[in-house]
């Protein structure tokens, strides 16, 4: 999705006094029958936020004073990492300002954000794949001079020159796309494309996925684990004092949790895939294990949307330790 | 009352969750971690492959995955180098590079600097090319990096100048983040020559659900978002405390247990909303029943 167009949705979810943009005619005044919708006052989250920063920047400065307070003397400003640092602060607080409502303080760090990250994706790209990959095969001794002096030299030039056509050739007509006529030819490279991607993948995905996953589904349902005993009695129950003497045996235990984890994955196994198989009707056992099935997926989806908020938490944590310990001072 | 709660300003609830995360942040708060037995199969990976074996750190990950993965990368490098191990990285994202140059900076020259350039560890750098990258690497290496990051020819170097193909790896782990990543390791890697080498990863919460399959057949250890990295933590600073720098070490390998603090107050607080939510949504319903 767009962006924009999402900011824009989410803007319209807020209370009609969060969207300075709405037009006259909307206002509760020009249609007196309907009821007037409470107005939300937001100064007390304006306050609430601006004595947050207050105080968390008073605090900061103070922490950081009686911190530097014994070494001040040995301080000293390196002025392009506290450039970077206020840069990297004020684009992060910038950023959480959506939070609050889409306002041009965030805009112009999503556009920084977005440029940014297209410019470095085509510059690497650039440099680590065309460069080396294809102007160092079709003119090597050029990109050895200017670019990479530490280019291989290879033992057959002239066939990786011939090589490295096909490549281009490919590119180019994967960029006949943009050309007005003749969109078709850009067809062909991405067949290739997909074609290879496919071979590639299919023989991994059989190998590690579909054979190896298949095997590790296949196991002893009861799990017993190897318990080492001392004296070949029970544990700790030796009747000798000399660990010398102590015969050591080991017995087989019955695992009840390790049990308990082969039975839930066989059983989630077959049920999920049962939920997924259409050519019986969901009825009866079939329905009952499709049920169970749902289950176990509603339980996966859980866990994933839990980790997931771990690591949004985290990310917020470091954001807010970077604020915090870099740009504030407070260590 | 209840009414009100269901219909209250979501903004509200932004705020409370930054105070959440920032209050426990500026109080320091730490809770004891219990290791996992994924974070112990990790650290036993590293553990039972001999000292000084020749090992592969791949970071497949950007800043915008940092403040999960860099508490693992710190902790897994000072786990290999306090074991003697050589350890060579690479990166299948662009920005991967540079995350380790930071984490050779602040940990392996900083608590082992006897470690020398070529000689005990080395930068590959980033290769484009994704899973190829690491298909290629399973059968030649070489062929994939002929040099390191800084343009040296790998023959010059000898931490990898017999460095043929994965397989003279003992140990490969992975700092995913996404694709490409862990799942690529274990598929064009693990699965080329599965008895060569043991395979490890730290992952992003986001990415765990898809590599759990593959632990512990095909991957012997996984750390699990910033809990594992807690976790790991605690494990290797345990037996490989620093006695010139301890709390520059526990700085340094203690930033997974620092954002716990924050994720145990932030997860009371979602909790405690979620109920809140469901008991205002029910409590309108019943009244709406009632009407």
């Amino acid at each position: 999705m767009n962006p924009h167009q999402k900011s824009h949705e989410q803007t319209s979810s807020l209370p009609p006094s969060a969207t300075p943009s709405a037009p006259p005619s909307a206002t509760p005044a020009a249609t007196p029958s309907a009821p007037t919708p409470a107005r939300p006052n937001h100064r007390f989250l304006w306050i609430s936020l601006s004595v947050l920063g207050a105080s968390l920047t008073v605090l900061g400065t103070a922490m950081a004073a009686q911190q530097q307070g014994t070494d001040v003397a040995l301080a000293t400003v390196a002025l392009s990492k506290s450039i970077g640092t206020w840069c990297a602060a004020l684009l992060t607080i910038g950023i959480l300002t959506f939070l609050y409502r889409d306002n041009p303080f965030y805009k112009v760090c999503e556009s920084i954000l977005i440029g940014v990250s297209a410019a470095y994706w085509m510059v690497n790209g650039f440099w680590s794949t065309l460069v080396p990959n294809l102007f160092g095969k079709l003119m090597p001794g050029v990109v050895r001079d200017v670019a990479i002096p530490s280019l291989p030299v290879s033992a057959t030039p002239g066939f990786d020159m011939a090589l490295a056509f096909v490549p281009l050739l490919l590119g180019l007509m994967l960029l006949w796309r943009l050309s007005p006529k003749g969109g078709w030819i850009s067809v062909w490279p991405l067949a290739f494309i997909i074609g290879t991607t496919a071979g590639i993948r299919l023989v991994a995905s059989i190998e590690a996925d579909l054979l190896a996953q298949a095997s590790a589904t296949i196991r002893p349902l009861v799990v017993f684990k190897e318990t080492v005993l001392v004296g070949g009695i029970g544990a700790g129950s030796t009747t000798t004092s000399d660990p010398s003497v102590a015969m050591a045996a080991s017995v087989q235990a019955l695992d009840f949790w390790g049990t308990v984890g082969a039975v839930t994955g066989v059983v989630g196994v077959l049920s999920v895939l049962t939920y997924f198989f259409f050519s019986l009707e969901h009825k009866g056992a079939v329905g009952k294990s499709a049920r169970l099935g749902v289950w176990f997926l509603m339980i996966t989806f859980g866990s994933a949307f839990g980790l997931t908020v771990m690591g949004r938490i985290t990310l917020l944590a470091q954001r807010l330790e970077f604020l915090f310990k870099d740009w504030m001072g407070i260590s | 009352m209840l009414a009100r709660l269901g219909g209250i300003d979501r903004r509200w609830i932004f705020l409370a969750m930054g105070l959440s995360i920032a209050v426990p942040i500026l109080l320091k708060l730490r809770f004891p971690e219990v290791p996992g037995p994924m974070a112990k199969a990790t650290f036993n990976a590293i553990e039972s492959v001999p000292e000084g074996s020749r090992v592969l750190l791949s970071f497949d990950y950007d800043p915008g995955s940092a403040g999960e993965l860099q508490p693992m990368a710190n902790a897994i490098v000072h786990h290999c180098a306090a074991r003697g191990h050589k350890i060579v990285f690479m990166a299948l994202w662009p920005l991967g590079k540079q995350m380790a140059e930071g984490t050779i900076k602040d940990v392996l020259l900083e608590f082992h600097p006897t470690y020398t350039y070529g000689k005990d560890y080395v930068q590959l750098g980033y290769k484009a090319g994704n899973e190829a990258v690491v298909k290629l690497m399973a059968t030649n290496v070489p062929q994939q990096y002929s040099t390191d990051a800084a343009g040296a020819a790998l023959a010059s170097l000898p931490i990898v100048a017999d460095l043929a193909k994965l397989a003279d790896f003992k140990l490969i782990a992975s700092l995913s983040a996404g694709y490409p990543g862990a799942k690529e390791w274990v598929q064009y890697a693990n699965s080329a020559d599965p008895e060569a080498f043991k395979v490890i990863s730290g992952s992003t919460g986001v990415q765990v659900s898809q590599l759990l399959p593959y632990y512990p057949a095909q991957m012997e250890g996984m750390l699990v978002a910033v809990k594992g990295a807690a976790e790991y933590e605690m494990l290797v600073t345990a037996k490989y405390p620093s006695s010139e720098k301890p709390a520059l070490l526990a700085e340094r390998l203690g930033q997974g247990r620092v954002r716990m603090g924050p994720q145990l107050v932030a997860h009371l607080l979602m909790i405690g909303l979620i109920i809140l939510g469901n008991v205002a949504m029910v409590a309108g319903r019943a009244r709406g029943g009632a009407r």
